[in-house]
């Protein structure tokens, strides 16, 4: 019923393309468009600092006046422009929504003459295309660059931005450098996105998945919904003998719920640990904690929080507990980058920060973690990147860090001290730079005493308050050449 | 005097004190930790030593370490003697050993130890080195002395002295002489340093002496504190301190430490027994300025000293016992010990250790060792409370049809069986044999992972799969 209400409202995703075949000359080339997106990037070893950079990508049309594109590289942009044809004029074009934890974007542009001639695609509601025909489309050098791809398999992966399991297409090409939203064509049909490329396989969101995105944001313009997931951990029920254990009857299936932790938006928990999964939304879940998907064939559960689902619609499930199979019904949680006590993705916000006296603080992020370098940040420091395996709670929602010290005369002392968890400030618990500001308000007599986790290299620092910490202040900032002492991004309202 | 040098040398007599340097040659075997019933294969290797008073043989404990034969060489003699560890000091790198034959001492000198050598004074090296068969010399001078972490045991760090004298393997173990006198027992380099080589000074070596003294080795003690710099002056403000440079401050207390009953956080040590203590945590240790650590270290365990230290904006003594830990074996590198184990239905658990960490991640094992990495070195610092006394791993599993359905496979930290929580490897052994459940629950790793094993089918398995993988025993505990 909703997929056929969104599809009254949103006549333009049905516009035929009848025609177009791929490769070159095929009639993509009306489609298909080139993106030039110049953006702030943050350096997250110097938060103060910003460059900026430009990215070409790859856009679709997908409505009259409507470009589709994936979010990456849209953050604290400056500056789009869109090339139709390949060549020629560029016109500048912004931004109608943009979606990082779903990885899409719909631009525009004002520019009438840029859409004449131009035609938007069938995005299908499901995979229906020939699985041998893939081509992979990209403009280089005033040519539509198409190349074969070969598909491999549906399956349910993490997203590029977020952490949200999802279904996505893999395939194998020989293109190279491929990743920025370059289309997959089969005959006259869109099959997908490309967000990722390692090696020969081609990660691509799937053009189901663009539909049910695309017909959210259409429906609801200003408040579309957003993504939920699961927000409890489960295992694969393969040892048969814990589903004895359990006194599940009949053929091992289901999957086992073994960590359910409290929600942050406030909602009661239908899970509990030792509970058995057997069917959600009708879909019976096997032993692997897989379900046949009727398009995409076997896939892991993960997906049916995001199968035109979004956050806080009503998942049912069918259980086994103590005994008895529950029928429940589980409200999906929002996705958040804050929902990870690390955040895994900052957006359209500068790199936040807060100078004391030369003592630099950060929040604890992603992106500062990837500017040690490595796979994801692997090379940071250990400590501070497995705190990435642990989830915000409203007791912990997010971590600070002291990340460096700017040396000047009044930290004298401290010059070393790098990557410490802030505990406490004044006694103060603090969680977000916010709450530091507000703890410097109430110093410890003429002094600020500054308290880290527990950690090998130190637990407290002292400085100074007052007029002598303000003027330390001032002078690392002229030292430096940093031009504010803070960027703070203010915090949500609310969690979730 | 010079005609007699020449004479001595022509008939081929050695002159003191390469006669007192020996080559050692082990036979080693170390046991596989993620596999701890096992053995690797017997390996050989050598090192060198030298003779000390007591018909002793000095040499590092990394050279005898794991050994399954000792043999020993004199200068020039092609004759092999068997030699036993006497007694080992993994912490400090030190070993003696003993002679089964003692006629091997009758012509040998014992070597008599010197004091700390001066900064830029000369010293040789003597031992046998890789790259020949003979007695080499090498010749520096004294580059620095400081503390080093001693990479035998790996989370040590004691007084150490640098020198720019080839050390080479092969000379560990071997005397560094000056003035005819040791003032150095030579341990290790850097790898991808040129010119520096480490020797263990005197005091150190001394120190071990005097401990053995009783019989037992008792290690090498620590304040159980760290000290931190304390130079920022708004922090000595705020510990009302004069604005000098005396003082270091108290910044961590061993919660089982000595120290813990004395000391508290924040607590500034202005002098540790007799040496005055600097803003930077150091002291000034025979014209050398050294970590204060050191003034704690050349003690015995069990030794108290005066420590002045500054309290709420006065000065006081205290007497403070220093004390080997026990606490953090697992932490570093562990020799000669069997590793411990217990093995029931297949499952193979054991106690997590820097060793089988090490193995693990040799071996390949997927996944799972950032917890453990965690658990080993951070969660009991962070979180005393509900950190295990001795985490425990499911190490791997034998496979047999009673655990063939397992997910969890290997390198996984295990939380609790049937309900009980486990802080050390002997709760695993009580939980499992005094079970009487059908099904034993396993709770593993950081998210409530469990696995489930029926507990007669185990039972009546663990002898089959004891011998159908060759395991001698079924536990080592």
């Amino acid at each position: 019923m909703k997929l056929l209400l969104s599809l009254a409202l949103l006549p333009w995703l049905l516009l035929p393309t009848a025609g177009l075949a791929a490769g070159p000359r095929s009639g993509w080339e009306k489609s298909v468009v080139r993106i030039e997106v110049s953006h702030n990037v943050y350096d997250y070893y110097q938060p103060w600092n910003r460059r900026s950079e430009t990215v070409s990508k790859t856009g679709v049309v997908v409505g009259k006046t409507q470009i589709l594109t994936t979010a990456e590289n849209l953050s604290d942009r400056t500056l789009i422009r869109v090339q139709a044809g390949g060549r020629g004029a560029w016109a500048n074009a912004t931004v109608v929504w943009v979606d990082y934890y779903a990885n899409l974007a719909v631009l525009t542009t004002p520019a009438p003459d840029f859409w004449s001639g131009l035609k938007p695609v069938t995005i299908p509601a499901k995979p229906s295309f020939k699985k041998d025909g893939l081509q992979i489309l990209r403009w280089r050098e005033g040519k539509l660059e198409s190349r074969q791809a070969e598909f491999s398999q549906f399956a349910v992966r993490k997203g590029r931005l977020s952490d949200i399991n999802q279904v996505f297409l893999e395939a194998s090409s020989e293109i190279q450098a491929a990743g920025d939203s370059e289309p997959v064509v089969s005959g006259s049909q869109l099959v997908g996105l490309v967000i990722e490329q390692s090696g020969r396989n081609c990660k691509i969101l799937p053009g189901a998945f663009l539909h049910m995105i695309l017909s959210a944001h259409a429906r609801a313009h200003a408040q579309a919904p957003r993504l939920g997931y699961f927000h409890f951990y489960w295992q694969p029920a393969e040892n048969t003998d814990s589903l004895a254990y359990l006194g599940l009857p009949g053929k091992p299936r289901g999957v086992l719920v073994i960590e359910v932790s409290p929600r942050l938006d406030g909602q009661p928990n239908v899970l509990q640990p030792q509970d058995i999964i057997l069917q959600i939304d009708n879909f019976d879940i096997d032993m692997q904690g897989d379900y046949a998907d009727p398009d995409y064939g076997l896939l892991m559960l993960e997906n049916l929080a995001t199968r035109n689902r979004w956050a806080g619609d009503a998942v049912h499930m069918k259980i086994w507990r103590t005994g008895q199979v529950h029928d429940v019904i589980y409200r999906l949680p929002q996705y958040d980058f804050t929902n990870s006590l690390v955040p895994a993705g900052v957006f359209d916000q500068p790199a936040d920060y807060l100078i004391v006296g030369g003592l630099v603080f950060q929040p604890l992020t992603v992106p500062y973690l990837q500017r040690w370098g490595g796979d994801r940040g692997r090379n940071a420091l250990f400590r501070l990147n497995y705190y990435r395996e642990d989830e915000a709670t409203k007791a912990r929602p997010s971590l600070v860090i002291l990340s460096q010290v700017l040396p000047d005369r009044f930290n004298i002392g401290y010059q070393e001290y790098r990557g410490l968890v802030v505990e406490k400030i004044n006694g103060q618990t603090v969680h977000h730079l916010s709450q530091i500001q507000a703890a410097l308000e109430k110093p410890t007599g003429p002094f600020h005493v500054i308290d880290f986790v527990p950690n090998e290299t130190v637990q407290r620092v002292v400085i100074a308050a007052g007029e002598r910490e303000q003027t330390a202040t001032a002078r690392v900032l002229e030292n430096f050449g940093i031009s504010a002492a803070a960027q703070i991004t203010p915090q949500p309202a609310t969690a979730n | 005097m010079v005609a007699a040098l020449l004479v001595g040398m022509a008939q081929g007599f050695a002159i003191a004190p390469e006669r007192s340097v020996v080559q050692i040659y082990i036979f080693m075997q170390k046991p596989d930790w993620t596999a701890p019933w096992r053995y690797d294969p017997v390996q050989s290797a050598s090192g060198s030593g030298f003779v000390i008073k007591g018909k002793r043989i000095m040499t590092n404990a990394h050279v005898v370490s794991w050994s399954r034969q000792i043999i020993v060489r004199k200068y020039q003699d092609p004759k092999p003697y068997l030699a036993r560890v006497e007694f080992i000091g993994h912490d400090c790198d030190l070993a003696v050993l003993k002679v089964e034959d003692e006629s091997f001492f009758a012509d040998v000198p014992a070597l008599d130890f010197g004091a700390l050598p001066q900064v830029r004074s000369t010293v040789v090296t003597y031992g046998y080195p890789a790259g020949g068969r003979e007695i080499s010399y090498t010749r520096g001078v004294v580059s620095r002395i400081e503390m080093n972490t001693y990479s035998h045991i790996g989370n040590r760090r004691l007084l150490s002295v640098q020198t720019d004298a080839a050390i080479n393997p092969g000379n560990s173990g071997g005397p560094v002489v000056q003035d005819e006198r040791v003032v150095g027992v030579a341990f290790q380099g850097i790898q991808g340093l040129e010119n520096t080589g480490f020797f263990i000074p005197p005091p150190i070596v001394e120190r071990f002496l005097k401990d053995i003294a009783d019989g037992q080795y008792d290690s090498v003690p620590l304040a159980g504190i760290n000290l931190v710099a304390l130079q920022n002056p708004d922090y000595r403000a705020k510990l009302q301190l004069p604005d000098n440079n005396s003082g270091a401050r108290v910044d961590l207390i061993r919660p089982q430490s000595p120290a813990s009953a004395v000391l508290q956080f924040d607590d500034v040590i202005l002098r540790a027994g007799p040496y005055p203590v600097a803003n930077d945590g150091t002291i000034l240790y025979e014209g050398n300025r050294v970590s204060s650590a050191v003034a704690f270290q050349l003690h015995q365990s069990g030794d108290t000293l005066p420590v002045e230290i500054w309290r709420d904006g006065a000065a006081q003594t205290v007497t403070l016992q220093v004390a080997a830990p026990k606490d953090d074996q697992a932490q570093g590198n562990q020799f000669d010990v069997r590793p411990r184990y217990y093995i029931f239905g297949g499952l193979v658990f054991t106690p997590l250790t820097l060793d089988y960490l090490r193995d693990a991640d040799r071996s390949g094992t997927r996944g799972g060792l950032a917890d453990l990495n965690y658990e080993l070195f951070y969660h009991a610092r962070e979180d005393p409370e509900t950190a295990p006394k001795e985490p425990v791993v499911l190490s791997n599993i034998l496979n047999a049809p009673v655990n063939a359905t397992f997910l969890v496979r290997e390198a996984t930290l295990v939380t609790r069986i049937n309900g009980v929580v486990i802080e050390r490897l002997t709760d695993v052994v009580r939980a499992f044999e005094s079970s009487t459940q059908t099904y034993d629950v396993i709770g593993l790793g950081k998210h409530g992972t469990f696995e489930t094993l029926n507990h007669a089918e185990a039972v009546r398995a663990n002898a089959q799969i004891l011998k159908t993988y060759g395991v001698p025993q079924d536990r080592n505990l």
